[in-house]
């Protein structure tokens, strides 16, 4: 009865915003980003990604509460990028990656397709 | 262009298929080259994010069977229909075109059966008409798989029954109802045999005995005796069985999921990056997706991501103000991020 809607796991709502940053000033070169509307679907393909940059010293996220649908995601780097470069350099470089996964996808998908003469049914 | 190239150890190729076994309702796969993360979000957007259509609203103008409304609304919500494409359909929510829902948005099925004669009647997926327009040829048909095209059964009616319904099919996806799933299972797997101690395989007398082995396994070196453990390893392979319900085909589904993965990223960086760079008319259209309640892909993409139109969304900066590789020829990770300086991206 009071159940909140379903989509607002994925609705933002009016005015809110799909990211904010917060400066960590407890450390340097670091911040907090707060994620709306998102899950760990997001949060965790970032934050691996992310610990691959050369410039990226800590990235780590959290769920704050289950029932709410948004996660933090801090990120410390070295002074030669900040946390926010570092984040879009992340996504863009992730971008790319499902563009070689969608090519490659679909490479090997008519492969298939052409071996089995037709693409209905192709296994048999 | 300016940004350093990411340390990659491993993943200098970048990430590569290879497709074991494919059919008209299921595709299985391997995939090398990511990390459990990617691997993992890939199988959760799969999941909860690929939009289908599905019957949302059921108005009943005759209903003397068995079974009360609520309990036909509900089966008949849970019937899946054809989906291909349905990038052509608006997501009622943000449809332009109408203030509740038209044919752009929405789908309209009816379903009229009376049991005139003795025996009893079923009445099947197949009983339900498409009425009037529809975005495009295929979305909202009822998916019938079975070699006697029935589909499922709604329900049954005895002689002098009579169930008349309108039905309202809308795009949605799965994380505001199962319904709206495009797969009935992905299954996901990687290290066979357990070499990286991720699962603990519980025993009462001996584990290799009492836990089968995947069929993955021949795939990979089994450890050898007394093999010492690699605190460096990671998983590498992943092995995906993805099974569709048949709303979307096996391929269209992962292709659509690798599309939403991609307009996460986008929508983030475009959030992070706003404002920067001055141009006025390419954060026009970013500001109608940052303010205010929208379907996940609105805004970002329209239908052009990967094709070779570009966008032109109402609002979003169609043609050359866009932040998004308007009207360029190539797919978005073929020439990244804009096109030029003058779009906010440098
Ligand atoms: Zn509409």
């Amino acid at each position: 009865m009071n159940a909140p809607d379903r989509f607002e796991l994925f609705l933002l709502g009016e005015g809110e915003k799909k990211v904010t940053e917060q400066t960590d000033t407890r450390t340097a070169n670091s911040a907090v980003f707060t994620f709306n509307k998102e899950d760990h679907t997001l949060a965790n393909m970032l934050r691996a990604h992310l610990l691959k940059d050369q410039h990226v010293t800590f990235a780590g996220y959290k769920v704050p509460h289950p029932l709410f649908a948004t996660f933090e995601l801090r990120i410390q780097t070295d002074s030669v990028i900040s946390p926010k470069e570092a984040l879009v350099n992340c996504c863009k470089s992730l971008v790319g990656d499902l563009e070689t996964l969608s090519r490659e996808f679909t490479k090997e998908y008519e492969l298939r397709k052409m071996v089995a003469g037709d693409g209905t049914g192709i296994d048999q | 262009m300016e940004y350093d190239p990411m340390i990659m150890d491993t993943e200098a190729t970048g990430p590569s298929v290879k497709i074991t076994e494919a059919g008209s309702h299921h595709v299985d796969f391997e995939l090398q080259g990511v990390d459990l993360a990617f691997a993992n979000s890939l199988r959760r957007v799969v999941l909860a994010e690929v939009p289908t259509m599905a019957i949302d609203l059921v108005e009943f103008s005759a209903n003397t069977s068995v079974l009360a409304d609520e309990f036909i609304a509900h089966r008949l919500g849970l019937i899946p229909l054809n989906s291909k494409n349905v990038d052509d359909v608006a997501y009622s929510r943000d449809c332009d075109l109408c203030n509740d829902r038209c044919e752009n948005c929405s789908v309209t099925l009816s379903l009229h059966a009376r049991c005139t004669g003795d025996d009893i009647m079923r009445v099947y997926a197949r009983d339900l008409v498409v009425d009037g327009g529809r975005a495009n040829q295929w979305v909202g048909s009822p998916v019938i798989t079975d070699p006697e095209g029935l589909g499922t059964v709604i329900c049954k009616l005895r002689k002098g029954q009579e169930l008349n319904v309108k039905c309202i099919a809308k795009k949605g996806i799965a994380k505001e109802h199962a319904k709206w799933a495009p797969t009935s299972a992905v299954g996901f797997e990687y290290d066979p045999h357990n070499k990286l101690r991720h699962t603990e395989l519980w025993f009462e007398e001996d584990a290799s005995k009492e836990w089968p082995k995947s069929k993955y396994a021949d795939w990979e070196e089994p450890p050898q005796e007394g093999e010492p453990f690699d605190y460096d390893a990671v998983p590498e392979r992943f092995y995906f069985e993805v099974e569709s319900v048949g709303n979307l085909e096996p391929d269209a589904i992962i292709q659509q999921g690798i599309k939403v993965l991609q307009q996460k990223l986008a929508s983030v960086i475009q959030t992070v990056t706003e404002g920067e760079g001055g141009d006025i008319n390419g954060m026009n259209g970013a500001d109608d997706y940052n303010n205010g309640p929208r379907s996940p892909d609105t805004g970002m993409v329209g239908s052009g991501w990967q094709g070779d139109t570009g966008y032109t969304t109402p609002g979003y900066g169609g043609g050359n103000a866009s932040t998004w590789g308007a009207g360029a020829a190539t797919p978005y990770g073929a020439t990244p991020y804009g096109q030029s300086h003058s779009n906010g991206w440098s």
